[in-house]
C-alpha cells in the first residue's frame, strides 16, 4: 500500500455515487481520507478535507429530491486532490449556495479553492486542496 | 397529543402569516419566531418524553427537539393550509431519532478502536514534535505499527468525536480553557456573515465558539488551535467536527428548506 502511494498515478480519477441521504456522507468522507492519504497529505490536511466534504454535502443535499443521488469524483495530480460533489438540480430550484454564508466560509478555510456551478442540470461544488510542501 | 385550544391554533396561524411577510434578520422576524418556538415547546416536550429513559439526558433531547422545531418553523408554508403541529411533529421526531442514530453509531465503536484513539493522540503529538509538522497517515501507521486503513479509520473525527468527552478540563494547567482564551470575536466584524450566525454561535459553548472562530475566521491550523487551547490536535479535530454538526442544524444556509 505504501508503494502505491509513492507511485500513485496522477490522472486516476475515482467516481463515487451514493444515495442523496446524509447517512451516506460518511462513505464520501472515508474515500476522501483514503485518497488523500495515498497522496501523502498530513493528517491535519486530511481532516480538513473530511470536514470540507461533510460541509459540501450538507450544502448540496437539501437540493436533491428523494431517490436521487449524490455524486463525487476525486481527481488531481500527485500533490493535489480535487473533489467534485454534485446533485441533480430539481426543476425550478435556482437557489445557489450562499457565498457569503457561514458554510461557504468554512469551505474556503478548509480548501484552497471552492467553486460552485449550477449552469447545467446539476448543482456542482468543486474543492481543491494541495498538499503542503515539505522536504521529506 | 395535547388538547390545543382553538385560539392557540388561530394565534399560530396568525403568526405564520405575519412571519411569511417579514424579511429574515429583522427584529420582528426573530420576535415572531421566538413566540412560535415558545408556544410549541409543549409539543417538543411531549415528543421528547417518548424518548426518555434511553440513556440521553432529557435536557439534551429537548434541545435537539427544539432544533427540529426551528427547522419546521422555517420550512412551514402557511398557505398550504396544513396544521403546523402536524407538520412539525415528524420534523421534531426525525431530529431526535437522528440524534439517537448518531449516538448509537458511536456506541458501537469497538472498544479496541476507542483505545486506539488514545494511542493515536499520543502518536500524533510525538510525531508532530519530531517532524515540526503534522504527520502523514503513512508516518503514523509506521510509528504505531498499524496499516494505513486502521489509522484512517481511527482518525475519522466525525465518527470519533463523542467517544471522548469534549469538555474535559485541562489536566496539566488546572485552568479552564475559557481562562486561557483570548477574545477573538472582533474578527467576526470583518466577515460578512448572515444574521443567523451570531445567535447560532451564541448558543455554543465557549470552547466550541473559540475553536470555530480560530479555525474558520482567523484561519489558524488545528495544531495552532490545540496549542492555544492547551488540548491535543485530535481533540480540536473532534471539537470542530462536533460543532459544525451542531451548527448545521441551526443555520439556514446549511439547512435549505426544500
Amino acid at each position: 500500500m505504501t508503494q502505491a502511494a509513492e507511485t500513485g498515478a496522477p490522472e486516476e480519477t475515482v467516481f463515487l455515487t451514493v444515495p442523496a441521504n446524509p447517512a451516506y456522507v460518511s462513505v464520501l468522507r472515508t474515500v476522501t481520507a483514503s485518497l488523500a492519504a495515498r497522496r501523502d497529505f498530513t493528517i491535519e490536511e486530511i481532516d480538513d478535507l473530511r470536514i470540507a466534504v461533510d460541509e459540501a454535502s450538507a450544502l448540496l443535499l437539501p437540493h436533491a429530491g428523494s431517490g436521487e443521488s449524490l455524486s463525487a469524483s476525486f481527481g488531481g495530480a500527485t500533490n493535489t486532490l480535487t473533489i467534485e460533489v454534485s446533485v441533480p438540480l430539481t426543476a425550478g430550484d435556482d437557489t445557489k449556495p450562499d457565498e457569503d454564508g457561514f458554510a461557504w466560509m468554512v469551505l474556503s478555510a478548509l480548501a484552497d479553492t471552492v467553486t460552485t456551478d449550477a449552469t447545467g442540470d446539476r448543482l456542482v461544488l468543486t474543492l481543491t486542496k494541495a498538499r503542503s510542501a515539505r522536504s521529506t | 397529543m395535547s388538547e390545543r385550544t382553538r385560539s392557540d391554533r388561530e394565534r399560530t396561524h396568525q403568526l405564520f402569516v405575519e412571519l411569511a411577510g417579514l424579511p429574515r434578520g429583522t427584529a420582528r422576524h426573530s420576535e415572531v419566531r421566538a413566540e412560535l418556538v415558545e408556544t410549541h415547546m409543549p409539543l417538543v416536550r411531549y415528543l421528547a418524553r417518548r424518548f426518555t429513559g434511553r440513556g440521553e439526558p432529557t435536557d439534551d433531547l429537548l434541545q435537539i427537539g427544539t432544533i427540529g422545531l426551528l427547522q419546521a418553523i422555517d420550512r412551514f408554508e402557511v398557505e398550504r393550509g396544513l396544521e403546523f403541529s402536524t407538520f412539525a411533529t415528524p420534523n421534531i421526531v426525525g431530529e431526535i431519532k437522528r440524534h439517537f442514530r448518531d449516538r448509537g453509531w458511536m456506541v458501537r465503536v469497538p472498544r479496541r478502536l476507542q483505545e486506539l484513539q488514545g494511542e493515536l493522540a499520543t502518536a500524533i503529538n510525538d510525531l508532530s514534535q519530531r517532524l515540526g509538522r503534522s504527520p502523514t497517515m503513512r508516518e503514523l501507521a509506521e510509528h504505531m505499527g498499524l496499516t494505513e486503513e486502521q489509522v484512517i479509520e481511527a482518525t475519522d473525527s466525525a465518527r470519533a468525536y463523542s467517544a471522548v468527552p469534549i469538555d474535559v478540563p485541562n489536566a496539566t494547567t488546572g485552568m479552564t480553557v475559557a481562562d486561557s482564551l483570548v477574545e477573538s470575536d472582533s474578527a467576526l466584524d470583518h466577515v460578512e456573515l448572515r444574521h443567523a450566525l451570531r445567535p447560532a454561535l451564541a448558543g455554543l459553548g465557549e470552547r466550541e465558539r473559540k475553536a470555530l472562530m480560530l479555525r474558520f475566521v482567523e484561519n489558524k491550523t488545528q495544531s495552532e488551535i490545540a496549542k492555544a487551547l492547551g488540548v491535543s490536535q485530535v481533540h480540536v479535530s473532534r471539537l470542530l467536527a462536533k460543532t459544525l454538526l451542531e451548527l448545521r442544524g441551526k443555520l439556514p444556509d446549511m439547512q435549505v428548506p426544500s
